[in-house]
């Protein structure tokens, strides 16, 4: 998807990019009669910067909706503030998502997503993302699931599923959680 | 008027050579400025658009104290207008469109009548004037003597967050007064300059199967895929010759710093910490300072490149996740309370490494993502206030802090 997105935009880019001096520039002129020498500033101005669509791609097929049946049986597994442990009330959520990925899911990749409230939007969040989703990885491992079957990536504080000022809002949003991928 | 000048901590510092050491003096031994306009073209709103973000960045030059009163005037004209002529030194301009549609400014410096400083700058796009701006502030603050302000030229470019794994790319100026779209939509993290032209910049796709780290030229929009990682990749610094960078990668779901060269396409592990190592940060070609948890709580690291040993670099705060590192200065945001979720919760501070002064450089909101410029004379940061995105600006030596909020969006990070 991502290369199709990139020759579709390099395409584009390469068609229009005739129609415009690239690099323009501030041109500067001294006129003082104080000032001896002609300084020239030449300031590079992102006028001609190309924007590039990263989506465009929807639409789903039968499969599709089938992992997203899936994907809305299993549940999220939240975390502790600044923590990455897996909370003994979290439990059952990884254990009935794992049942999952053993029976409906088993002819998929799970992917598991990794994320934090808002407190933070620095590479650190970021990495407690990733650790939530591998302590979950880890008890996936262990409980029999193939490692070649799982990924993981972070979203930090960037996907939230709620916005208000809230603990129960903050605390809804440090978790992992289950997707599939074909 | 998009910029918003808001926070002036306290006035001047008197120059040191340790940064993190303040010391006051009077606001009132500055020279006064007073700014003119004299627009035989634009006058349709633009002219004053110009004339207070001129006002703007005169302020962010710490070395007036400039008159915010909108005065106009002739540009020939031998004398400055009579409510400025108490003041050291008139800034005039005038902006025309020539024959062919150019965008042309002419700027002028009166000090006792007499011009000091002149200078004609021209642009194709008038939507751009900003950076005629910041050129005609730089060279106002060359022709002081002053420090060398070359950050105030440069192109900032962010991530917008505008939903829930949605991201816009931005490229601005330093006051988020110019925004131009570079990539819309997907999930595209974590920019940053690829080289000193700024011609190209590296981000971090989170929209493909794994996070893949791509290097984009911003004129012609190629990009190219760098490299991979399951979990979790960020291009955290690039050294300054441009040919490696400083990768935190987790392969193996353990997030590590790594070294990477651009030539060879090789990468070296730099850490293996069992629990959280990120943000490094190039000191030196061999020395850098990162994020650890290795205490149990994030705090400031350093080691030398090929060594086992690690520093520790600050002893205060509980919660130290981010830095940003100049020579023997290092940066960095601390959790200042113990209640979570408490307001006021994160600073910035400022330490040298040849010291043990501390210097506390913000006071509200959460500050984060401090970055310095490439002189170390500013130091850009992320502050969320309020539910108020902004990008604030640190003159270190003159002890001022200046905010340029984000209208829409929540800034996720940025590099200038």
């Amino acid at each position: 998807m991502k290369s199709i997105f990139l020759s579709s935009a390099l395409i584009a880019l390469l068609a229009l990019s005739g129609c415009s001096t690239k690099e323009p520039a501030i041109d500067t002129t001294d006129d003082s009669a104080k000032m001896a020498a002609t300084d020239t500033l030449t300031e590079t101005i992102p006028e001609d910067v190309m924007t590039v669509d990263a989506d465009g791609f929807s639409g789903a097929d039968s499969n599709e909706m089938t992992m997203s049946g899936i994907e809305r049986k299993m549940q999220s597994v939240t975390f502790d503030f600044d923590r990455f442990e897996i909370r003994p009330d979290m439990q059952e959520n990884v254990e009935g998502n794992i049942k999952l990925v053993n029976s409906d899911a088993q002819d998929y990749t799970i992917k598991l997503e990794g994320n934090c409230d808002e407190w933070g939007s620095d590479e650190y969040n970021y990495a407690l993302g990733l650790k939530r989703a591998n302590s979950v990885k880890t008890e996936m491992i262990q409980s029999g699931v193939d490692a070649g079957r799982i990924t993981m990536v972070s979203y930090g504080e960037s996907n939230p599923v709620c916005t208000d000022k809230t603990d129960a809002c903050w605390s809804e949003n440090r978790r992992v959680d289950f997707k599939l991928l074909p | 008027m998009r910029i918003l000048l808001v926070l002036l901590f306290s006035l001047t510092l008197l120059f040191s050579a340790d940064a993190t050491i303040e010391v006051t003096k009077r606001v009132d031994g500055l020279s006064s400025m007073a700014v003119e306009d004299a627009s035989v073209d634009y006058k349709d709103g633009l002219s004053k658009r110009f004339f207070k973000a001129l006002v703007g960045d005169l302020n962010v030059l710490s070395l007036f104290n400039v008159k915010d009163e909108y005065t106009t005037t002739y540009f020939d004209d031998d004398n400055v207008d009579r409510s400025n002529k108490k003041s050291d030194y008139v800034l005039r301009y005038s902006l025309e469109k020539d024959d062919s549609g150019v965008f042309i400014v002419h700027a002028k410096m009166l000090s006792d009548d007499s011009t000091v400083f002149s200078k004609k700058y021209r642009l194709r796009n008038s939507e751009q004037y900003i950076f005629i701006v910041h050129a005609i502030a730089y060279d106002v603050n060359a022709y002081m003597g002053a420090d060398p302000v070359d950050w105030m030229k440069r192109k900032v470019i962010l991530t917008r967050l505008v939903a829930p794994q949605k991201s816009e790319i931005l490229l601005t100026d330093y006051t988020l007064s110019y925004q131009r779209v570079i990539i819309r939509g997907g999930l595209n993290v974590f920019p940053k300059w690829a080289d000193k032209k700024q011609s190209s910049f590296y981000f971090t796709d989170l929209d493909g199967r794994i996070p893949t780290l791509y290097k984009m030229d911003i004129y012609t929009g190629k990009s190219e895929k760098i490299t991979s990682s399951d979990g979790m990749l960020i291009c955290s610094d690039v050294r300054q010759d441009g040919k490696k960078l400083l990768l935190t990668m987790a392969p193996n779901g353990q997030p590590d710093i790594y070294l990477y060269d651009i030539e060879n396409k090789k990468r070296q592990r730099l850490t293996k910490y069992g629990g959280i190592d990120v943000n490094a940060q190039f000191m030196s070609d061999d020395r850098i300072t990162f994020v650890s948890n290795r205490l149990g709580y994030p705090n400031v690291f350093a080691k030398k490149i090929g060594s086992k040993a690690v520093e520790q670099m600050v002893y205060y705060g509980k919660s130290n996740a981010a830095c940003s590192a100049h020579g023997d200065l290092i940066v960095y945001k601390a959790r200042e309370s113990a209640n979570a979720f408490s307001r006021n919760t994160f600073n910035l501070h400022l330490i040298s490494t040849k010291t043990d002064f501390i210097r506390r450089l913000t006071a509200t909101g959460v500050n984060e993502f401090p970055r310095f410029s490439k002189d170390g004379d500013a130091i850009l940061f992320i502050k969320s206030y309020k539910q108020q995105s902004s990008i604030g600006v640190v003159r270190l030596k003159h002890n001022k802090n200046f905010l340029f909020p984000l209208k829409i969006g929540k800034i996720q990070s940025m590099d200038w």
